[in-house]
């Protein structure tokens, strides 16, 4: 079965274009959540495999979300995304937990390669 | 088809345009209130997904100025600095700037020069002040500027209400169609028959157009199905693996409105009847977890969504002595049926299978429902299920519920529309081929008796009394022929007499509105080219009528 | 100056009283009265096609202008038609808005505009409030000066409940039959 991966970001056109890469790689993309709530009901109610997580959204930082996502499921396996700029914020996603690290622009080479290797396990990368 | 290259333009172009007009209204509000932090965060926010867009489209100059500015703005969230002084009229000046690049971008331009608002954005950042004298504004900017036009994104959201209106119209003015066509035929008047054909064309792309706009990906309601099956099976302690399919394929909104109730029952169901548990499913050597499949897909003019179990599939002869048992069925009628049949009788009222009233699915209520949404929509119900493998049930759906077939029949001088739906057969029987069973007229249809009852009865008789038990002495005198609408619905047909068959077509039906809502016997109301009013019989309704008051 | 004195006497007409205009048309012998803003319009009765499993004072269903609206017969319904009167062959239909749907109220001659001071309507009197049907929907009754009559003004908003408007004097009928009520959806 393919791997199931939930999407959050506030942009429309970021979640298609990740959408697009991830389900012509053969993954499922099980939802997209455009904003914190979202994304906290969805990973609860999708449960999957892999969430990748915009760091600024519109009610909560994506730190908030990263950090509320773990409390319901430590399990879980998020990558962040973000533009450059936001170091700071994505250093302390890392230490509360994300794998990695996906940054705006992104190639889909360096997303498959990102989020295959999350997937597998083999730790944190950026 | 649009290339996706194409698309990702459109998106970002209405995504931009979005932004700016936010970054407007925001950067106003805090030029009120320079403590506003929400707006603060919002502007911090558009910025950064404006920058990371235009970058990720190739627009370098677009994404360094939303850089520098998310990158001002954080300093203001941060308490560096404050949004007062030379910061204020500069970030209106790069918003601006923004705005034009996003409107050239729009309009295939180049996006223009911005090296010089970059310097000052950089000096600001730096802590020092922007160059005055620098090419400051000229009076024709200025102009430039208080003339600005407003640019309004090209994706609209509307408002589903305003769209039934709109496919109302469009109704009406098919209507109108046929009655001018008619028209133009009768007057022969070649010119005016042209003009007629011409507006048929065109009336009816645009019903199409009306109907393509309604359209939405099945997945809107598939993909609430995750968390529904994970809580029933959590509920009835079973492991069950979800697969969803077909989430692109086009729906009215409308339709997947009035099917959501009817969809989640057949899930629940499915989770709580069809799939065994964990221990049950090994023991017959199948793999533990259950395997739950909710897929859409195209077939011809419908849209079919299949709820798929691999579990213990329907045990026929269980279903057919409980109907019995129940008093759905006679224990002659229920003998009588076929598989497929006995299966259908799990959709009607009073029959629930599990003996056990659980959390999720029980609380009495039936997969009756589910029948009457589909009918409510003209669809149908399939089952298909093999003993120990699984089962399969599919809902039958219209893409649009705008327009239907139908027949129409005329009763003392009135027409009535039957949906094709429910019409079986049409037959013209002459007293011969009647004859009396136990209060009811019958007539033979391949090998099955079907019971004629008049409509004009059916509709017109007071009170719930029974109907007046009938005999060969009520057929017509002479050599006389009834006319008989053969109408079927859930395996049962029943012939209706009516006084002639008029024709077929396509009807738009308008629901009836209050009070007249709660008369269950008509589907709504049409308008017939001629401009008459014709009610649209709803076969279920009668049925059942008919299986009320029969003697 | 002539246009100051004008003008005063225009605002002393126009100042003291508040006035109510009123729909007025004939049921039975009787002059009933609807306050004009729930009257959608006035129009000469458009083709009625009966409709079955409906009281006998629900003339049917008309078209008008794309509107399927139920004409009622409140004649019929308040039984005000005296014996041996036949249901008009020609008559006026004047559409009334209830919160969410139209109403057709069938009117056998045009109904007339009337203005008139509030103060003119009252309360509906005892003897009135125990004659019958009507009580529940009056608003109160208009007594014209220079004793041209009355009018009995009727509240719309209560007469138009769906229940309201499908009662049948008397007794109250089950709408078309449906032996199996279908239990209603659970709602997730």
């Amino acid at each position: 079965m393919n791997k199931r991966i939930l999407i959050v970001d506030d942009s429309f056109y970021m979640r298609t274009m990740l959408k697009n890469m991830l389900t012509d790689a053969g993954y499922d993309v099980v939802g997209e959540a455009a904003n914190g709530q979202q994304a906290l009901e969805m990973a609860v109610a999708t449960t999957p495999d892999l969430i990748t997580l915009d760091v600024i959204l519109p009610d909560n930082t994506g730190l908030d979300v990263l950090k509320g996502i773990r409390a319901q499921q430590p399990d879980a396996k998020v990558v962040m995304c973000s533009a450059v700029g936001q170091e700071t914020i994505v250093n302390e996603a890392i230490e509360n937990g994300a794998l990695a690290y996906i940054v705006k622009p992104f190639s889909e080479e360096r997303v498959l390669e990102i989020v295959g290797g999350a997937l597998d396990g083999d730790g944190p990368r950026a | 088809m649009k290339s996706r290259d194409q698309e990702y333009r459109e998106m970002f172009m209405a995504e931009a345009l979005e932004y700016y007009d936010a970054m407007s209204r925001h950067l106003s509000e805090l030029e009120r209130n320079p403590q506003d932090t929400p707006a603060l965060n919002e502007l911090f926010r558009l910025m950064h997904n404006l920058k990371a867009n235009a970058r990720a489209m190739g627009f370098v100059d677009m994404g360094e100025v939303a850089h520098k500015m998310e990158t001002l703005f954080g300093q203001i969230r941060g308490q560096e600095r404050t949004f007062t002084g030379s910061l204020v009229p500069l970030t209106f000046g790069a918003v601006d700037m923004l705005g034009n690049m996003i409107r050239a971008v729009g309009a295939g331009q180049e996006t223009g020069d911005a090296h010089v608002l970059l310097d000052n954005l950089e000096r600001l950042i730096q802590g020092q002040e922007p160059e005055q004298a620098a090419p400051g504004q000229t009076t024709e900017e200025a102009d430039a500027d208080a003339s600005r036009k407003l640019e309004l994104s090209d994706l609209v959201y509307i408002p589903v209400k305003k769209l039934d209106n709109l496919l109302n119209l469009v109704g009406e003015l098919v209507i109108d169609r046929d009655r001018i066509l008619t028209l133009a035929a009768e007057l022969g008047n070649a010119a005016l028959q042209t003009t007629a054909q011409h507006l048929f064309r065109i009336s009816d792309d645009l019903q199409y157009s009306v109907m393509d706009v309604r359209l939405v990906g099945a997945g809107v309601l598939l993909n609430k199905f995750p968390r529904v099956v994970r809580d029933v099976a959590a509920a009835e302690n079973k492991q069950v693996e979800l697969t969803l399919a077909g989430q692109d394929v086009q729906i009215d909104r409308n339709v997947l409105q009035l099917i959501t109730d009817a969809l989640l029952h057949v899930v629940r169901n499915g989770v709580s009847h069809g799939l065994e548990d964990a221990a049950t499913r090994v023991a017959a050597g199948k793999p533990a977890v259950g395997q739950l499949r909710i897929s859409a897909l195209t077939e011809r003019d419908d849209v079919l969504i299949q709820v798929q179990d691999d579990g213990r599939g329907i045990n026929t002869e269980a279903v057919r002595q409980k109907a019995v048992r129940k008093g759905v069925v006679t224990a002659e009628a229920a003998a009588a049926l076929d598989e497929q049949g006995v299966w259908m009788l799990l959709f009607e009222p009073g029959f629930s299978m599990a003996e056990k009233i659980t959390d999720i699915s029980g609380r009495g209520v039936g997969l009756d429902v589910v029948k009457l949404a589909i009918d409510s929509l003209g669809g149908q119900l399939r089952v298909n299920s093999e003993l120990g493998k699984g089962t399969t049930f599919t809902l039958v759906l219209p893409t649009s519920i705008a327009v239907k077939g139908a027949l129409l029949v005329e009763l003392d001088t009135r027409a009535y529309a039957v949906p094709l739906l429910h019409t079986d057969t049409v037959l013209s029987l002459t007293n011969d081929e009647v004859f009396a069973v136990g209060g009811l007229l019958m007539t033979r249809v391949q090998e099955e008796n079907v019971p004629l009852v008049s409509l004009r009865h059916l509709l017109y008789s007071e009170g719930n009394e029974p109907l007046p038990r009938a005999t060969r002495a009520d057929l017509p005198a002479g050599d006389g022929r009834q006319q008989v609408l053969v109408v079927g619905y859930n395996n049962r047909r029943l012939g209706l007499v009516v006084d002639r068959f008029l024709r077929q077509q396509n009807i738009v039906v308008k629901p009836l509105s209050k009070p007249l809502d709660t008369i269950d016997l008509f589907g709504g109301v049409t308008l017939l080219g001629s401009g008459q009013l014709c009610l649209v019989l709803d076969v279920p309704a009668l049925t059942r009528l008919f299986l009320a008051k029969r003697p | 100056m002539p246009d100051t004195s004008a003008a005063a006497s225009a605002s002393r007409r126009a100042a003291p009283e508040a006035v109510v205009q009123l729909i007025v048309f004939c049921l039975g012998d009787e002059d009933y009265g609807i306050r004009i803003e729930q009257v959608k319009e006035v129009t000469v009765t458009p083709e009625v096609v009966r409709m079955p499993k409906t009281p006998p004072f629900i003339k049917g269903i008309a078209n008008l202008r794309g509107d399927i609206i139920a004409i009622v017969d409140l004649e019929e319904r308040f039984q005000l038609r005296p014996a041996g009167r036949p249901v008009p062959e020609f008559s006026y239909t004047l559409a009334v808005e209830a919160a969410d749907y139209t109403l057709g109220l069938m009117v056998r001659e045009v109904p007339r505009p009337v203005t008139l001071p509030v103060s003119l309507i009252e309360a509906a009197p005892e003897f009135v409030q125990d004659s019958g049907q009507r009580e529940k929907y009056l608003e109160g009754i208009a007594k014209l000066p220079d004793n041209e009559g009355v009018i009995i003004v009727l509240d719309m908003a209560k007469l138009l409940t769906p229940s309201e408007i499908m009662r049948l004097p008397g007794r109250v009928e089950p709408a078309a039959a449906a032996p199996e009520a279908p239990t209603p959806p659970e709602k997730p």
